[in-house]
């Protein structure tokens, strides 16, 4: 056994991340670590990385009990991680990076560049990258720097490599590249503890599994006596709560057409159209190019190909302000960075939006403003003090309210939610869930944009499920399960494997 | 609970108007110093002196506000003033002239606006290059120099900025107009209510349908115009300019005015009539450092402490 964590308690505050959790890791053996976003897997691989002390529980490796972790500990021992993001620094070069911390020094304490190169010339060959270690890293794409970001945990003796998804940004051959070179590593006999989302990536280049849900140790075993479907149970929980809102019928009125558009790099061929009435969720993993459809349908991101229509009129995206008048608005995600403006009022953020778009004399209406803003207050049933306040005394579903507010201000026919319950409480967010269905009762055409299975449920008549910047699945309301979701959303339905 | 609420407010009304506590805690400093301080001569001479560049920082509150900053109004003032001054002598009409600074000012101020906002460039550099380049100009057009009024319009030119109305000099009176103006325009106006959200968050501003490159650009624009409104009575002031020095550190007293009158560096707060007041307060500070008899080489040391001394203050309350 080369490293086991055992019964590995840690609470921040009242709060328990980790509820006794243990992980082994055997020698040449590549142990998938599987969990939600949330489970507790940074969690587990920042105590081994000596970020911060577990409350409880130890570590042994090689053997030996080790403790009181920190980076240079963990280095010294031959772990190495590999980050999801990107962690080099673009102004240097490739082999500036790879020692970066670490460099080589000649007898006389100065940097020996020449074998800092030999070096990275050697890793980078049996990685059959053909990069240039003196190439500045700005000037690769982003797939090569995580292949760099890579190669910087090969170059030093490791025993152990933690891989926290690497491949969100490779392509299909990099990653067999990648897989090659992982087996070639097990056989010198390097353990790798690999975290992914993708279902097939897992099945095909693990040996054992380990998942965690909600902070809690799951289940452990071998791939080979799971399939996909399988998986993904052990993943999202066995009872999974299928509880269903009726939804009333809606109509066959065609507002929004979506025609094959696409932005290289980012997603391509999505295609669907949005009903009069209708509730619309695209959903997908963190990177699989769901945010930027949304800007794009919006008109913040640029799109290469493919024709949006909305009320049989085409969209130019010339502007924000053009693709509101015809006809779409909407909420963003992360409030705080993109809706907040948090030096002006509660009553000065609501009414942002009508001004720029509804109301064309210079100076500002007082009195229509305060109307607009205490007739959506009602509505919406919005909890504030003053409105002169600033937005940021209230809580974070009161922003949102405001910030929807803000937005259902423009009258818009299709209304796009880009995460819109993001950091909020539970009552806040089912009032918000009302007020889409109210929305949806009054015709109005809304896509969401949610990562959150029963969100996704309780608002939905369809879902469109993204992998790999495509669509990969729609789903109609009675096929929704959290299940199903994951399956597709993992790329598990896809037939050719790596 | 209400005593809560009272604290409250009267929290938020101090740290909405600290710019007038501390205008009044000056006033009295200066009383003590010199008995006549708040006499109707020694008032409309404050006002007089603190007119000119009072009007070039009101233009400086909406780039600050704006979250941008402009160092090249001195020297806008140096070239503006010194080709209107040519203007004048040739057309011998002083309005012609004004429309000419108010123009030229305006494309100077644009051009930074421009290159900053569609370069997308650090406005910190932007004029610090342009400040450099506006001075050069006019240097050169005067080969070092003067730009002098002809005698023949000089007496009446000089009217314009020594007159009084009602016991009142036209500077303070123009001074007091603008602000009204800018009161409006920044209060009323939906161009007003954009420069304060993209101060505050320009990426929430912008995902809302403002033209950003638009708004801040004009902020630069505006600035430019109020800085040839300043130039065109700076002129009438002085008579003669002399292109190496007028207008020099400018920037620091507009800038200087802004940060006492309580607006954030980092944009997004801020009142025209803080600045207002900040102007006059940092002429007043002048008026105490010579009754106090400090050597006047030393008034650069004393506005340096009181920027960062206001900036800190400013720092502190975005903290709360």
């Amino acid at each position: 056994m080369l490293l086991e964590m055992k019964n590995i308690v840690k609470c921040f505050g009242p709060v328990q991340a980790l509820k006794d959790v243990s992980l082994n890791v055997d020698k040449g053996e590549i142990h998938g670590l599987l969990g939600e976003n949330g489970a507790g897997k940074s969690t587990l691989m920042n105590i081994l990385a000596g970020t911060f002390p577990p409350t409880q529980g130890e570590i042994f490796f090689n053997g030996k009990k080790i403790e009181d972790l920190n980076t240079k500990k963990t280095q010294g021992m031959g772990i190495r991680f590999i980050h999801q993001e990107l962690n080099l620094v673009n102004d240097l070069t490739v082999y500036e990076n790879l020692f970066l911390g670490e460099e080589l020094l000649n007898k006389y304490g100065f940097l020996d560049k020449k074998e800092m190169i030999k070096k990275s010339r050697e890793i980078l060959e049996k990685m059959n990258l053909d990069i240039e270690p003196e190439t500045e890293v700005r000037h690769l794409e982003t797939s090569r720097k995580q292949l760099v970001e890579i190669a910087k945990a090969l170059l030093f003796d490791a025993k152990l490599i933690i891989m926290d998804e690497p491949t969100t940004a490779l392509t299909n051959k990099e990653i067999e590249m990648l897989f090659v070179l992982m087996r070639r590593l097990k056989e010198q006999g390097v353990a790798m503890i690999y975290i992914s989302h993708k279902m097939p990536e897992l099945f095909s280049i693990c040996d054992r599994y380990t998942v965690l849900r909600d902070g809690k140790f799951i289940e452990s075993g071998y791939f080979k006596d799971i399939n996909e479907r399988k998986a993904t149970e052990l993943l999202v929980g066995r009872c999974i709560e299928n509880e269903k809102i009726e939804k009333e019928k809606i109509s066959n009125e065609v507002l929004m057409e979506v025609k094959n558009i696409g932005s290289e790099g980012k997603f391509k061929e999505i295609s669907f159209d949005l009903k009069k009435g209708e509730v619309i969720a695209i959903t997908g993993l963190h990177g699989d190019g769901r945010d930027q459809l949304a800007e794009a349908l919006y008109g913040v991101c640029k799109m290469d190909s493919g024709e949006v229509w909305v009320n049989g009129r085409k969209l130019g995206y010339k502007s924000i302000k053009d693709t509101v008048k015809n006809g779409i608005s909407m909420v963003q995600r992360n409030r705080k960075e993109r809706s907040i403006i948090k030096d002006m009022s509660i009553l000065n953020n609501f009414s942002v939006s009508r001004f720029v778009s509804k109301h064309k004399k210079m100076f500002i209406d007082d009195k229509l403003e305060m109307e607009r803003f205490n007739a959506r207050k009602k509505e919406m049933s919005t909890k504030i003090g003053h409105h002169n306040d600033y937005i940021t005394s209230l809580s974070g579903g009161n922003q949102q309210k405001i910030i929807i507010g803000r937005c259902l201000e423009l009258n818009t026919d299709v209304i796009i939610l880009d995460n819109p319950t993001q950091g909020i409480d539970v009552g806040a967010k089912f009032e918000i869930y009302k007020i889409i269905n109210e929305l949806a009762k009054t015709g109005k055409g809304i896509i969401i944009f949610s990562s959150e299975y029963p969100e996704i449920n309780k608002v939905a008549d369809r879902c469109f499920i993204m992998y790999k910047g495509r669509i990969n699945k729609e789903l109609t309301r009675d096929e929704f399960s959290e299940i199903n979701i994951m399956h597709y959303a993992t790329g598990a339905n896809m037939e050719e494997k790596i | 609970m209400s005593q809560l609420n009272k604290n409250l407010d009267m929290k938020k009304i101090y740290s909405n108007y600290t710019f007038v506590f501390s205008f009044l805690v000056l006033v009295v400093i200066a009383t003590a110093i010199n008995h006549s301080f708040l006499s109707w001569t020694n008032l409309s001479t404050l006002m007089l002196q603190s007119s000119i560049k009072g009007i070039i920082a009101l233009g400086m509150t909406l780039i600050i506000i704006s979250g941008q900053i402009d160092l090249s109004v001195g020297s806008q003032c140096a070239l503006v003033a010194g080709l209107g001054v040519v203007v004048l002598n040739r057309t011998e009409s002083p309005l012609i002239m004004l429309l000419f600074c108010m123009a030229f000012g305006a494309l100077l101020g644009t051009v930074n606006g421009l290159i900053t906002n569609k370069g997308k460039m650090a406005p910190f550099i932007v004029t610090l290059a342009t400040m450099s380049a506006y001075r050069s100009i006019i240097v050169q057009l005067g080969q070092g120099g003067p730009f002098n009024v002809e005698m023949k319009i000089l007496m009446s030119f000089r009217k314009i900025a020594a007159g009084k109305i009602l016991g009142m000099p036209n500077l303070a009176i123009i001074f007091i107009i603008i602000t009204i103006l800018m009161v409006i325009l920044v209060k009323y106006t939906k161009f007003g209510r954009y420069v304060y959200a993209v101060g505050s968050n320009e990426n929430a501003t912008f995902l809302t349908g403002v033209n950003v490159v638009k708004v801040k650009t004009l902020c630069f624009t505006l600035t430019g115009f109020l800085t040839g409104i300043a130039s065109f009575l700076l002129s009438s002031r002085l008579t003669s300019i002399t292109a190496a020095n007028v207008g020099m550190s400018f920037e620091l007293d507009a800038i200087a005015a802004v940060a006492i009158g309580g607006t954030s560096m980092s944009g997004g707060r801020g009142k025209i009539m803080g600045t207002f007041l900040g102007a006059i307060m940092l002429q007043m500070i002048e008026g105490i450092l010579i009754a106090a008899r400090i050597p006047p080489f030393l008034s650069g040391l004393v506005k340096g402490i009181i920027i960062i001394l206001a900036v800190i203050f400013q720092s502190k309350k975005g903290n709360d």
